[in-house]
């Protein structure tokens, strides 16, 4: 195919009368697939591939150490105790569904936007939002307790005694929420990944990747029947997601506005945690696109507009969560509820303070920085900004459990600490999403092959056309 | 595996292919092969072409609407599955549901169901329509014609293909040879089916006998732990919350070792710890025997009540050998009782109406409010007990000639022990009200046994003033 897209070193300059390209290098519909498939064709990955992978894995054991001290000596282990019971594990918990919703959010909502620059960051955020929810899900599943019990959470009818959940209980929407985003993203990211693996298949030499790729692509072949149904399909599927992705972090959020604790029991929960969500999600992809495309030569796919695109989200949902800090101390002031009044004054002057200060700091003023398109156009500066703002983030939802310090009963305040084993686990679920992240950049295709050839014909057509049209999406 | 074998040389013809490099070549070859007439025809692209349905003719797919179906059985099953679980009570004679009452709320308030229903909507729509796609599309189909083709390998990378079926009409390879190149094709060949590609490798045949034999096992197995009678502990596949491995409190401990000694876990075979020395109790009752124990001082060394009368297996034999054996030791060793209120308590009307007060919260629901051991609780339970459903030993009444001889310490130590079915109340009224209440007893007994007039006069030394009522 001939190469009809410009070659620009900077795509992030907006012209009115033409628009920048997606993708730049010249690559054509083969240059694409051969950027994509070398990662996974290399004889050796990069050494720090290997670097990376030894030290998540050896994080990842110690996480499976510490789940197994969990079950055997109790929850003991963690520093949850009077007044705060939810401690560590549901911030961990919350802090990773929350990054768990980039990736839908941009499969989904951008794809019903036809927003093109999502093809080419879609697949590596939809893979980072399946290994955040396993990290995730881990928490409370290791939180109940009787661990080998765990399927009590489900309506399943048992031998004896008539056991059924309680269907009114936050809780246990959790359940139903969280399992049903992790099974809804993984059939999404896996229906994306069906061509590519085919594309993979069709490549691969050795007989034991031809066998599994050849499996997993369940015999794909383009066919333009095939097509059809499979762009309907995932049109459905982006269309349940979006209300999907929505409803998830409503749902946890839930799991604190629907209990009467000062604090916790307020209106603004459901859309301040989606929008902290996307913030925290959109930081992560940043966090981990930025070192990708740089190691594995993926920087005319993964462009710097597509970081800046990202940065730019990052701000605005970085201002949303600013705003939902401030209107909750307006609220709890003009609500006339001393209770209410002190809880959050306890949030920012109390024991706490510095972790407040913390997520006040890494959520509002940091992200401000992209307002200079130096800024949020450097690789350097997206990441420490992403880093930053996913260590607010996580500090967010501690200042939030936290609350639980200091209730209603002055005898009983004190000062959570936690325990080596809570910082070990919370490190410990860092090694195994980095783990199942390195796994996925060496085996699968980190780009939507197929997608980005749809959007490169796309680009194609618009130059030719000389500009951008209306009619030019169809 | 042997995906480059030259397909020429293998018997059916398929179709005939042509392979183009570009989509706009694609499409116009589609729309001029469909202007021939051709129908049984089908383009492969790397990407999803846009506008090739129309030049192909691809009919709209009915996905939507499986989908919508699905949904609709998702709304059903999620509302039905709450209501069912927590709204119903025995529905059907299995797994049935119960009536799940949480605060006083509704058993079925559609805004609380929400979440749950919609979480299942989603999810069997998310499956309904990738499943949906997978079968409409005949996939997963892993022999394939086409895929014996090694050029055709780039399709899935920047080729385009397109491919006329043999059961079309108008299917004449020699033409459509022609027509292919003069569209723009850069290349056509013919597409053959290998017959041996359908044939399943033996030792696949083999391993599935072999695996569902294997699955079949534990079933088995379970099956038969099921239906055989056991010595030891039962084999619960799915452990419920009502069986659980505990030990009840008053029940023979566990042993230390095995079976063959007789070592038992804690020093006197309970499965329960003693007091640990130095364990301070709830309310120190330790100071004042008279008024914590009724009980008269130096003389409550063997209170029948600090030590368990017998161990046994399970919760209601111990209920019921306990009673007994309470009986039988405070008929032996009676204790010297106090027969006076003891100094603590002020013995006057305030102190009487606050027994009564207590009395009616406590006492009455067996005992009856006139003391005649006719409460509710108490009919009930000889109803019942006569139909055969349960045991009972009646409440008694307060005007039984054994309890009207009853020391003042006797009845104290009723109440804050218990006797026979009654359950002891120490927990539940402090000492001052558990005398305040002994004080109001003797007060009721008096109604009934002494003339009115004579009631404010004799009395044991401590209740001197106004009792009666």
């Amino acid at each position: 195919m001939a190469i009809t897209v410009d070659n620009l070193t900077n795509n992030t300059f907006e012209d009115p009368s033409r628009r920048a390209p997606l993708i730049t290098g010249g690559l054509d519909n083969e240059g694409v697939t051969e950027v994509v498939a070398d990662l996974a064709e290399a004889p050796s990955p990069p050494r720090i591939w290997w670097v990376l992978l030894a030290v998540s894995a050896a994080l990842t054991t110690m996480l499976g150490g510490l789940i197994l001290l969990l079950i055997f000596k109790g929850v003991g282990v963690w520093g949850n105790n009077n007044p705060v019971y939810w401690g560590w594990p549901i911030v961990n918990f919350v802090f990773w569904v929350g990054i768990g919703h980039a990736g839908t959010l941009i499969s989904a909502i951008l794809f019903l936007f036809r927003q093109h620059w999502r093809t080419s960051i879609n697949r590596a955020a939809e893979a980072m939002t399946i290994f955040a929810v396993v990290c995730a899900g881990m928490f409370p599943g290791i939180h109940i307790g009787r661990v080998w019990v765990f399927y009590w959470l489900f309506p399943i009818p048992s031998e004896h005694l008539a056991m059924w959940p309680n269907f009114r209980s936050p809780l246990l929407w959790d359940v139903f929420a969280v399992s049903t985003y992790f099974t809804v993203s993984l059939l999404f990211w896996y229906m994306g990944m069906v061509p590519d693996l085919a594309t993979f298949r069709d490549r691969s030499t050795s007989k034991i990747k031809k066998f599994m790729y050849g499996l997993f692509s369940l015999g794909w072949s383009g066919s333009a029947r095939h097509w059809h149904r499979y762009e309907v399909a995932y049109t459905i599927l982006a269309a349940l997601a979006t209300p999907l992705v929505l409803s998830v972090h409503t749902i946890v959020s839930f799991d604190f506005a629907v209990s009467i604790i000062p604090g916790w029991h307020t209106t603004i929960f459901p859309p301040y945690f989606v929008a902290g969500a996307i913030f925290s999600g959109f930081a992560m992809v940043v966090t981990l696109l930025v070192p990708m495309r740089a190691l594995f030569n993926l920087k005319h796919v993964i462009t710097v507009r597509h970081i800046e695109n990202m940065n730019k989200i990052i701000m605005v949902t970085g201002m949303m969560v600013g705003l939902a800090y401030t209107i909750e101390f307006f609220i709890a002031w003009y609500s006339s509820n001393p209770f209410e009044l002190f809880a959050f004054q306890n949030r920012a002057f109390g024991p706490f303070w510095w972790a407040y200060l913390a997520m006040f700091t890494c959520n509002v003023f940091v992200p401000q920085l992209f307002w200079f398109k130096k800024i949020r156009t450097s690789m350097i500066m997206s990441v420490i900004v992403g880093i930053g703002v996913n260590i607010g983030m996580w500090f967010e939802r501690f200042v939030i459990v936290m609350t639980l310090n200091r209730g209603f009963l002055p005898s009983s305040w004190s000062y959570f600490r936690p325990t080596w084993v809570d910082i070990g686990m919370f490190v410990g679920s860092f090694g195994l999403f980095m783990f199942l992240f390195l796994l996925f950049c060496r085996f699968l295709p980190v780009i939507a092959i197929s997608e980005v050839k749809g959007t490169l014909a796309f680009q194609k057509h618009m130059a030719l056309a000389g500009g951008y049209s209306e009619d030019g999406d169809h | 595996m042997n995906n480059e074998v030259d397909n020429r040389e293998q018997k059916k013809l398929v179709g005939v292919l042509g392979q183009f490099d570009d989509a706009h070549t694609l499409v116009h070859a589609c729309e001029a092969l469909r202007d021939s007439g051709v129908k049984k025809m089908d383009a492969y692209t790397p990407y999803p072409v846009h506008g090739i349905e129309k030049a192909i003719g691809i009919p709209r797919t009915i996905l939507p609407w499986i989908v919508l179906s699905i949904a609709a059985g998702g709304l059903c099953i999620g509302l039905g599955m709450q209501w069912y679980t927590n709204a119903t009570t025995q529905l059907l004679p299995f797994w049935s549901g119960y009536e799940f009452r949480i605060s006083g709320k509704p058993m079925f308030s559609l805004p609380a169901n929400i979440p749950v229903t919609f979480e299942v909507i989603v999810l069997s729509s998310a499956f309904a329509s990738f499943f949906g796609m997978l079968v409409l599309n005949g996939l997963p189909k892993l022999a394939n014609p086409l895929h014996r083709i090694p050029r055709f390998k780039r399709v899935t990378n920047d080729k385009f293909f397109l491919m006329v079926d043999v059961g079309d009409d108008k299917f004449d390879a020699s033409q459509l040879r022609n027509n292919f190149s003069d569209w723009g094709a850069t290349d056509v060949e013919e597409v053959f089916q290998d017959q041996t590609d359908w044939k399943l490798p033996a030792f696949l045949k083999t391993f599935a006998v072999l695996a569902l034999v294997l699955m079949l096992v534990p079933p088995a197995l379970i099956f038969r732990a099921r239906g055989m009678t056991y010595t030891g502990t039962r084999l619960h596949v799915v452990p419920d919350m009502d069986w659980q491995v505990k030990f009840k409190t008053q029940t023979e401990g566990p042993l230390a070792n095995n079976n063959t000694t007789t070592e038992f876990f804690f020093q006197d075979i309970r499965a329960q710890f003693d007091d640990l020395p130095g364990t301070v109790s709830r309310s120190d009752q330790s100071g004042d025997s008279e008024f914590f124990k009724g009980i008269r001082t130096g003389s409550d060394l063997h209170s029948s009540h600090t030590t368990p009368a017998v161990l046994a297996s399970n919760q209601e034999e111990t209920a019921q050998e306990e009673t007994t054996a309470t009986t039988e030791a405070t008929a032996a060793d009676e204790p010297d009782w106090v027969t006076t209120i003891p100094s603590q308590v002020k013995v006057d009307r305030d102190t009487v109406l606050r027994g009564q007060r207590q009395y009616n919260i406590y006492c009455a629901v067996c005992h009856g409010y006139s003391g005649e051991g006719n409460g509710l609780a108490n009919n009930r339970a000889v109803a019942l007990s006569t139909s055969g459903e349960s045991a009972w030993t009646e409440a008694k009444s307060l005007y039984d000639p054994t309890v009207i001889d009853q020391p003042v310490g006797r009845i104290y130590d009723t109440i804050t022990n218990g006797r026979s079915t009654m359950g002891p109340y120490a927990t539940r009224i402090k000492p001052e009200d558990r005398w305040a209440i002994v004080l109001y007893v003797k007060a009721l007994q008096k109604t009934r046994k002494t003339a009115v007039s004579k009631t404010t006069e004799d009395n044991s030394a401590g209740d001197k003033k106004d009792s009666g009522k």
